[in-house]
């Protein structure tokens, strides 16, 4: 009897379950396959070279072990899991690596991966140099850092990237924001149709499918949700702000704790997907100014122009504009330890809704479901003072 | 087991014992511009703009520099844990918890805290950072904006290019850029004070620089010598005047005397120590200033550091080319050839250039021995230390021991586990050397 092919929020469970499963089979039918880290990198231009990007995620449930031989326990404990289980052979499957520079810990992370003295250097590795700062300058200069990128895939796969190719591409990945955005929608509503732990799998799915069956996937799912009639039950509506949330266990723990995770912006939600690439005659330059301009991530620096509140209005209004529209009772703030970007903008975020009325918990954890667990008490004592 | 030296009397650099006046004199004339109503700015090594804020008039306070200070005088504690109970995670970069709690604490009590070192940094009119190197450099100053609500500007300096980088295909638009952004330092400058560039002071001034820079870089090449001629606690001194007052005759006229000094020392054989008996290199990582005395007691085993490895070393020279008159383009370039200064011998060698900096260092320094100093709130420069000496021992097999505490936070130090391990290091480095010393291995 043929095995019966797995659709919506079932498909999304098999996807979260075995992150490497569709990567492995599209690389046993002979495609490439790409690691790449962070929002900043530009999968369109790998789509559009016909490479399968994935993420690359870290595992919150795999303790560190082999690592340490690598890179120091004062890095960022994401950085630290993703090369752990890329030591334990979890990434042999991939043909190349691509980091945009973000942060230091990823600069040291790319340097001990690509370096060839470690077993698991991939044949191709690529770093995108992405400036911090936002002139027209810089933008002009990440087209160039992308014109590289583009050649050096060519180069790598044997097909030329096309204008066609890659407004193709684009339109594909516009599709599938559009797609989530529209998913995001459904949890405007009280209460939401669907929970901030199903939203996390599904972000986990899309990210390691190639973007066509993602996009079909994600109508499927979306679908389905419209048509559920079992729905969660309304409870503390929250924003969840932070670093690189690639696991249920944060969300499903606070939403155990009697609240609705109903907005985000963390690596995998809002701010990897929400801005559009124009489609216009330069595609390089329309990639670049979004990734530069429009990926809000900490490590992107905006000039001040006038005094802090309108810096802080200029660098967090959108999130602000968020918690009105998904109308969030309380704002929790998820970053991860050694994480100096988000680290030095939280005291300010966090003043900056308190003084707008919003409860905030601040968060610094360990990326690791034992600490994770530990914050249990704490987010059961926040609830409790919201409601 | 290896023996301490029966003496142990450390001849430092007479030059460098002049830095605490240097250092005061630094603050001394930021509090005197500050009082003067002339712009003080607060600012970040690395950024390469000393010259451009001197041209225009701005008096720099370097608040990295300050944080050490304080460190060094012990005093850092309170302003830690001032910034960290504002919720600042007791992780970040020592210099920016130091400097935003000091901030605080000073608006709080509304004048200088009374043990604050060099009579304190004065209120900056200005915040003035970059993106060189650390994430601190330019986060840090959007964070001190909670406290100080004054122009920010912040601007693009370029990093050390990781190892793969094809250099050649990337000069010509970093270089563009990076004179684009300095162009754009000076606008925003002019604006808000005011007044024009003067071309011509900026164009001295980094002629002059130059020459700084160039002078400590040849001073250092006596290091070589045995014995060596000055110790790596001089180093981290003899790091400010170039690091934190490049512009002024004073730097140059330290420089010289430095050069000066190490040149009779090479001449007459005086070394640091009477009895040399083990050559170490400062293979990575910031100093723990507040606790710059465990250096000495590497010295107690007749163990010297002769040379670093680290980024606060003396910048390479460089040609500038003919007809390159835009002061802004040799700033660029100088910036360019720092940054890739073991590129082509990285190339024929390890494949890193900052491992290539330390291999090549080994050999022309005549090295028994490395450590690295992790610094626990520093990211930037203990990132990569493990990997790194993984790297050496492809090429040479030779002790490296890591050192673990802070820059500023002496929370993160632990004396006698400190000595513990420098002890164990020690024994390693006799028997090395009893057996014939370092040795280049297969793949060398
Ligand atoms: S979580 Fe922070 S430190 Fe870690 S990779 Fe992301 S930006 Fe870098
Ligand atoms: S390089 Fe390290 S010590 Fe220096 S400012 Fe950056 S984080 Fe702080």
């Amino acid at each position: 009897m043929p095995v019966k092919k797995r659709v919506g929020l079932d498909r999304v469970q098999e996807l979260y379950e075995n992150r490497d499963m569709r990567a492995k089979e599209l690389k046993a039918e002979g495609r490439t396959v790409m690691g790449y880290m962070c929002c900043l990198a530009p999968l369109e231009i790998m789509s559009a070279a016909g490479i399968v990007p994935i993420r690359i995620l870290g595992n919150v449930k795999e303790p560190v072990t082999r690592a340490d031989a690598h890179i120091e326990t004062i890095a960022c404990p994401y950085v630290r899991s993703c090369l752990d289980i890329a030591l334990k052979g979890k990434y042999d499957f991939i043909d190349g690596l691509v980091v945009p520079h973000t942060c230091d810990n990823t600069y040291a992370l790319y340097a001990i991966w690509s370096s060839g003295i470690v077993p698991i250097t991939p044949k191709y590795h690529h770093y995108i140099d992405g400036p911090h700062m936002t002139f027209p300058t810089s933008v002009e200069y990440f087209d160039v850092e992308l014109g590289r990128f583009k050649e050096s895939l060519e180069e790598f796969t044997g097909n030329k990237i096309t204008n066609q190719k890659l407004t193709n591409s684009i339109r594909l990945y516009n599709r599938n924001r559009a797609l989530l955005r529209e998913l995001y929608g459904l949890r405007k509503q009280g209460p939401p149709l669907l929970t901030g732990t199903e939203m996390t799998k599904i972000l986990v799915a899309c990210r390691v499918i190639p973007v066509e069956e993602s996009n079909e996937l994600l109508g499927e799912v979306i679908a389905e949700i419209k048509n559920r009639r079992a729905i969660p039950t309304p409870k503390t509506r929250l924003l969840v702000y932070g670093g690189e949330i690639d696991d249920t266990a944060l969300i499903e723990l606070i939403e155990e704790s009697g609240a609705n995770v109903v907005v985000d912006d963390h690596c995998l939600g809002v701010r990897s997907f929400w801005h559009d690439v124009q489609v216009d005659k330069n595609l390089i330059h329309s990639l670049g100014a979004r990734y530069i301009l429009n990926v809000a991530c900490p490590r992107t620096y905006k000039q001040r122009e006038r005094g802090y509140k309108e810096a802080m209005d200029n660098r967090f209004g959108y999130l602000m504009e968020f918690a009105k529209e998904y109308k969030v009772k309380g704002v929790i703030l998820y970053i991860i330890r050694y994480c100096d970007t988000f680290e030095l903008d939280a005291p300010g975020v966090r003043e900056y809704f308190q003084k707008a009325g919003y409860p905030v918990l601040h968060i610094e954890d360990d990326y690791s479901v034992t600490t994770i667990g530990q914050l249990k008490t704490r987010v059961q004592a926040f609830l409790e003072m919201i409601d | 087991m290896v023996e301490k030296s029966k003496t142990t009397a450390v001849h430092s650099s007479e030059t460098v014992r002049k830095i605490r006046f240097f250092s005061r004199n630094i603050h001394d004339k930021a509090n005197k511009a500050k009082a003067e109503g002339r712009p003080v700015a607060y600012c970040m090594g690395g950024c390469a703009y000393h010259e451009i804020l001197e041209a225009m008039g701005v008096t720099s306070v370097y608040t990295e520099h300050y944080g050490g200070v304080c460190a060094a005088y012990r005093v850092s504690e309170p302003y830690l844990i001032r910034a960290e109970s504002e919720g600042y995670a007791n992780n970040l970069c020592g210099y920016c918890r130091n400097t935003i709690g000091f901030d605080i604490v000073r608006q709080e009590l509304g004048h200088m805290p009374e043990d604050a070192p060099d009579g304190g940094i004065p209120a900056p009119d200005m915040l003035l950072s970059c993106s060189a190197g650390c994430d601190h450099r330019y986060k840090w100053y959007q964070a001190t904006g909670r406290y100080w609500d004054i122009p920010t500007f912040s601007f693009d300096v370029m990093q050390i290019p990781p190892f793969d980088t094809d250099i050649k295909a990337i000069k010509p638009y970093v270089m563009k850029y990076q004179v684009e952004q300095f162009q754009r330092l000076i606008d925003f400058l002019e604006k808000l004070l005011g007044k024009k560039m003067d071309w011509d002071r900026l164009a001295y001034l980094v002629k002059r620089g130059n020459e700084s820079l160039w002078t400590w870089y040849s001073a250092y090449l006596l290091r070589k010598h045995h014995p060596s001629p000055m110790p790596s606690e001089d180093h981290f001194s003899a790091i400010v005047p170039a690091v934190f007052d490049l512009a002024s005759r004073e730097t140059l006229a330290f420089y010289r005397e430095l050069y000066g000094e190490l040149q009779f020392k090479v001449d007459h054989n005086k070394g640091v120590l009477d009895q040399e008996k083990y050559r170490l290199l400062w293979a990575g990582g910031l100093p723990p200033w507040h606790t710059m005395a465990i250096i000495n007691y590497f010295e107690t085993f007749g163990a010297v550091f002769v040379m670093e490895a680290s980024d606060y070393g003396p910048w390479p020279f460089f040609d500038v080319p003919k007809g390159m008159t835009n002061p802004l383009e040799i700033l660029a370039l100088r910036t360019w050839c720092q940054r890739v200064e073991y590129w082509e011998d990285a190339k024929k060698g390890c494949g890193h250039s900052r491992v290539q900096r330390i291999l090549n260092r080994i050999e022309e320094y005549d090295i028994d021995g490395c450590m690295m100093h992790l610094t626990r709130s520093c990211r930037y420069q203990s990132l990569g230390q493990i990997h790194f000496n993984n790297l050496i021992q492809k090429y040479v097999n030779i002790p490296l021991m890591f050192m673990e505490s802070d820059i500023v936070d002496v929370r993160d130090y632990n004396e006698a586990d400190t000595k513990r391990r420098v002890d164990a290091f020690m024994e390693t480095v006799d028997s090395f050397k009893r057996k014939g010393g370092r040795q280049a291995t297969a793949r060398r």
